[in-house]
């Protein structure tokens, strides 16, 4: 670690303008007015954009939302007016010389709120927006989207189980809370060209978008993307490049500069999805599961942004990884006047699999059958069916079976689930299994492209966000193990401009190894192909004759007799000057394959290209009387189908399963009764630190996914999947009581164990 | 970033910071004395308290400030310490325990016990320890330096005179080593606001206690410690008859309900006595 890295924010520009935002005090309430005449006046001020300057309606799945709050504001934080001066301290005290009227609205301030007869409407117009994907809104209610899923017949399913449990489940929205906040900067020039520069995990969508949005074309939109501090899903939307490109138009296209404040970052910009489910099972005695029927109720807040597209896939894969034949599910994606939900790390699945595997739990509890016996009588195998009833094969899903076995191992379940060690103290374990597929569009493409240095090291550029999860090492190492190279000849470029680079989708949903590595392979094909030709002239023979390795193009029947990539990569020179040949530019691309739309009635379809499993434990040691406990062990097995850098790939779940554990042990807002988020600031959004961690253990099992680069499959996400409902099934066992609520903290265990007592009086 | 601008000033000597005080009044730019500046900072920054402030007198140049070390009976913390250093001097074991728990390091190496126990937070952990042994505290201000037992200064909050500041705390020897419990317990985190912090020192005649996050306010209360004294009762019922007694309700805000917290002063309250009772 050095510190050199440059993040969007630490790069500044002559003539720098800065932006701040207004954001609304209150949750849900109409804008009577807004003063700007005040704030006009203050030094240094160049403009001010409220909505009503930029009356456009965004959103990737539907065009629900302002860019700035236009009539109502409908979350606490939500920006209402952007002022661009000479300094950032002037750009502020302007801000709070805006003088808003606001009429108050009752709130709708949690989902079951949302869901009742003749609730407040957060959207009036839902039905009138425009639909970008088709959704299935429902009128005059805070639905925006709802998903059935409905595989088998549950009537069958319900009367072949012997056994069955039903419970809620619930967590509040919270933040990604990634530790560079989201910036931009923006400018458009006097020829008409924009230039963002973005910390995004979708700059070629924050292109689209604005080209969208602003009617310019799209040639003259160019985003560039540094090295990204974090960003969890939180940074594929696109929210602030838009208000700082209207912010510098305001300013007669000057470059502004626009950061949030960590207040705003929370609240403000979307972040994590909250929910509430009920699930209910059904078993034979035997422990066979006959019938799920499930409700998930997510809480999208305020816009929908990449809300349904969660819902969806929270329902397609609603079942986590169990082979059920009679499955029926309705994935709601509801409105209320909360901050707004984006993409997180997981998408959906550590949502649904909170849920999933407490039941689990607490059906196998009712069966008496140890909790790991029950799953493996259950998991999912190549043949069976998802929900979606897409089938699956020996490459589209791992093994979950073996990851839970190993995991049971690790974590050494023959020892007892409870442990005693003092008359207060008891130590538990609890475990999880997960899956988690991708809902891409069904044409995500990439793209990858090579060049030559005149000493044959190799530039390779693609669309890939570098943030942190290190897929551009790994696209080196795939590029190398091609070439049989080391990889220190290849040089990956860093940054990311829409101009340059090929065009990558999102660097989103653990997919970048799958698709830019397939476009990187294609791409080493492409260059050998080139160079075998080149080369095939040199050496006297057919392209066909010639093949390319550690830095020569040689023989294949006599490897003695070569040419060095060097020497052809950009033309061969004979020694008379006569030159052949050319510069060697090897392109290669990748789209999705083979996934359909889904069924509005059933849900049936293919949504994703492959699962990743795995199974996950958390111990605890819990103190009986205060309710007090720490966290011990974490354990997280994946099949990886194939490990290519197993430092980074024990990195990556280690810091999801932290993540994981920090969600579920301490984060999720807290709303007042007007829907006002109380922990808007580190001073209270808590987080696990050093020293609050468990021992982390990971450890990957490996059935390689065909179609996948080397077999690998994606991993980047899925350490946090499990984590939650492994902590709550440790916790639930060792405090006697279903803990079926997040944020697990002490306070949350004590009235439990206290509706428990008064229950029983 | 703070949005307005405001004067700093760093006076080398206590008669320099109050002149420089009583010239700033004078010219309406609504002085603050500032120490670490964590928390003048942080609520500027957000447009919270300190809104008018337009000047700051640093006190950390000032040497008596920044002095440790023991006369007479009294050991001797300058108001400029900051807690990191305390935590490490080992000199009052009580204090530096609950200064350990107060904010992160990076903070600790800021925040000021001066500044800690002048502050609009409401936990103000470092008071707990000077409540509990009589400490004095060295003011100085327009009409001077005084020496003041805390007991009179502090109620809820410190109650200075305008001008005044905080130049040292004076605590009795005596009580640096007796035997002592704090117990502090969070929503879930290590470093966090306190639910509820509880300080105990055993002296000759009893078990003394301070409190702080179970109110609006730290506080020791003379009523409480009767009861939870009274050796003839229960340990349980000396609680119960203390927890009548408290000097206003119990806090019930996002670190935990009021309910709560009056379990988990049951239980820290019991394991003090239990601890403190078996110090022979």
């Amino acid at each position: 670690m050095t510190g050199a890295a440059k993040y969007t924010a630490d790069f500044t520009a002559p003539g720098l303008l800065h932006a701040s935002l207004l954001t609304s005090p209150h949750a849900h309430a109409k804008i009577k007015s807004i003063d700007l005449s005040e704030a006009e006046k203050c030094p240094g001020v160049r403009a001010i954009v409220i909505g009503q300057d930029i009356p456009v309606l965004t959103g990737t799945t539907v065009e629900d939302r302002p860019i700035l709050a236009l009539n109502k504001v409908r979350y606490f934080g939500e920006p209402i007016a952007v002022v661009v001066a000479d300094s950032e301290h002037e750009a502020q005290s302007a801000c709070q010389q805006i003088n808003v009227t606001y009429e108050l609205y009752p709130v709708v301030n949690s989902v079951h709120q949302a869901l009742e007869s003749k609730p407040i409407l957060v959207h009036e117009q839902l039905m009138n927006y425009t639909q970008v994907q088709k959704i299935q809104p429902e009128a005059n209610s805070n639905i925006a989207n709802q998903i059935k899923v409905r595989k088998g017949d549950i009537d069958v399913g319900r009367d072949q189980s012997e056994v069955t449990m039903t419970a809620d489940f619930s967590f509040p929205p919270s933040d990604h809370a990634a530790m560079e906040t989201r910036s931009v900067r923006a400018e458009l020039l006097p020829n008409g060209e924009v230039h963002i520069h973005t910390s995004s995990q979708g700059p070629f969508m924050v292109k689209e978008l604005i080209s969208r949005y602003f009617l310019i074309d799209e040639d003259k939109v160019t985003v560039h993307t540094p090295l990204v501090g974090g960003g969890f899903g939180g940074k594929a939307a696109v929210q602030l490049e838009l208000i700082a490109f209207a912010a510098s138009r305001a300013a007669g296209g000057k470059i502004v500069k626009l950061s949030n404040t960590r207040e705003t970052d929370i609240t403000g910009s979307p972040g994590h999805i909250g929910l509430e489910a009920n699930v209910k099972l059904g078993a034979t005695k035997g422990g066979k599961l006959t019938f799920a029927e499930i409700h998930y109720n997510f809480n999208a807040g305020a816009y929908v942004d990449e809300g349904s597209d969660i819902t969806e896939i929270a329902g397609l894969n609603c079942t986590g990884p169990y082979k059920i034949d009679h499955v029926w599910c309705n994935s709601l994606c509801v409105y209320t006047n909360h901050p707004y939900a984006t993409s997180f790390r997981g998408y959906g699945h550590g949502e649904l699999t909170f849920p999933i595997e407490r039941a689990m739990d607490l059906l196998a509890e009712k069966l008496r059958i140890d909790p790991i016996a029950f799953r493996l009588k259950n998991t999912i195998k190549p043949g069976d069916t998802t929900p979606s009833q897409t089938k699956l094969t020996k490459s589209n899903i791992g093994n979950v079976a073996k990851c839970l076995e190993r995991v049971k191992t690790l974590i050494n379940w023959d020892e007892g689930q409870t442990v005693n060690l003092s008359d207060r103290l008891i130590r538990t374990k609890g475990i999880s299994c997960f899956w988690k597929s991708s809902i891409t569009p069904t044409d995500a493409t990439s793209g990858a492209i090579l060049t030559f240095n005149k000493d044959g090291s190799i530039n390779l550029s693609c669309g890939v966000v570098e943030i942190g999860q290190g897929t551009k090492t790994v696209l080196a190492q795939i590029l190398a193990e091609r070439l049989k190279i080391h990889e220190s000849k290849i040089h990956v470029m860093m940054d990311v401009d829409t101009q340059t680079n090929p065009q990558h989708w999102k660097t989103v949903a653990s997919s970048s190894v799958y698709m830019v590595g397939n476009a990187v392979l294609r791409a080493a094909e492409d260059a050998i192909q080139q160079l075998c030709q080149t080369a095939s002239i040199v050496l006297r023979c057919e392209p066909g004759d010639v093949d390319v390795a550690e830095a020569r193009a040689f023989l294949i029947s006599n490897p003695d007799k070569y040419v060095s990539v060097k020497d052809i990569a950009n033309g061969y020179k004979y020694t008379n000057g006569n030159s052949i040949g050319g510069t060697v530019i090897g392109r290669g691309n990748f789209i999705m394959k083979h996934l359909t739309s889904i069924d509005k009635e059933t849900g049936k379809g293919t949504p994703a290209s492959d699962w990743t499993v795995g199974a996950q434990a958390v111990e605890v040691e819990f103190d009986t009387k205060s309710y007090n406990y720490k966290l011990i062990h974490a354990v997280s097995v994946l099949d990886a189908g194939k490990v290519l850098h197993p430092k980074s790939a024990r990195g990556q779940v280690t810091g999801a399963m932290s993540m994981g554990l920090s969600w579920a042990t301490r984060e999720g807002f807290s709303f007042d009764k007007n829907g006002i988020v109380l922990d808007n600031q580190f001073r209270t959004y808590k987080m696990l630190r050093y020293g609050e961690n468990p021992t982390y253990l990971v450890d990957f099992i490996e059935t390689p996914q065909i179609d996948a680069p080397y077999g690998a499959r994606g991993l980047g996400e899925h350490g946090i999947i499990g984590m939650p409902a492994a902590l709550a099934n440790s916790l639930s066992t060792a405090a006697g009581v279903p803990l079926n609520q997040l944020p697990l903290v002490p306070e949350y265990i004590w009235e439990q164990k206290r509706g428990e007592a008064s229950d029983s009086n | 970033m703070i949005p307005i601008n405001f004067e700093y000033h760093r006076p080398t000597s206590i008669t320099e910071a109050v002149e420089t005080f009583q010239q700033l009044q004078l010219d309406g730019k609504g002085p603050l004395y500032f120490n670490g500046g964590t928390e003048i900072i942080t609520l500027l920054r957000v447009n919270q308290f300190y809104t008018n402030t337009r000047a700051v007198i640093d006190i950390k140049a000032i040497p008596e400030c920044c002095y440790t070390g023991f006369e007479d009976d009294h050991y001797i913390i300058g108001a400029s310490i900051p807690l990191a250093q305390i935590e490490t001097m080992g000199t009052f074991p009580l204090l530096g325990k609950n200064c350990s728990r107060i904010a992160d390091h990076t903070s600790r190496m800021k925040i000021t016990l001066g500044g800690n126990i002048c502050g609009k937070i409401k936990y103000r952990e470092a008071v707990l320890p000077l409540l509990l042994t009589d400490s004095e505290l060295t003011i100085a201000g327009p009409s001077g330096q005084r020496h003041v037992p805390i007991h009179q200064v502090f109620d809820q909050h410190m109650n200075l005179e305008q001008g005044e500041f905080i130049v040292q705390i004076r605590i009795p020897k005596l009580f640096l080593d007796v035997p002592f419990t704090s117990k502090k317990q969070t929503k879930i985190d290590r470093i966090s606001y306190s639910l509820l912090t509880v300080s105990a020192i055993k002296t000759e005649q009893q078990i003394r206690f301070a409190f702080s996050g179970l109110c609006n306010f730290p506080f020791r209360s003379q009523e409480m410690e009767k009861a939870l004294n009274q050796c003839q009762l229960s340990v349980e019922e000396r609680i119960t008859e203390a927890i009548a007694l408290l000097p206003s309700p119990i806090l019930n805000d996002l670190h935990g309900s009021a309910a709560y917290r009056t379990f988990v002063l049951r239980n820290t309250l019991e394991e003090t006595i239990a601890e403190l009772e078996g110090e022979s």
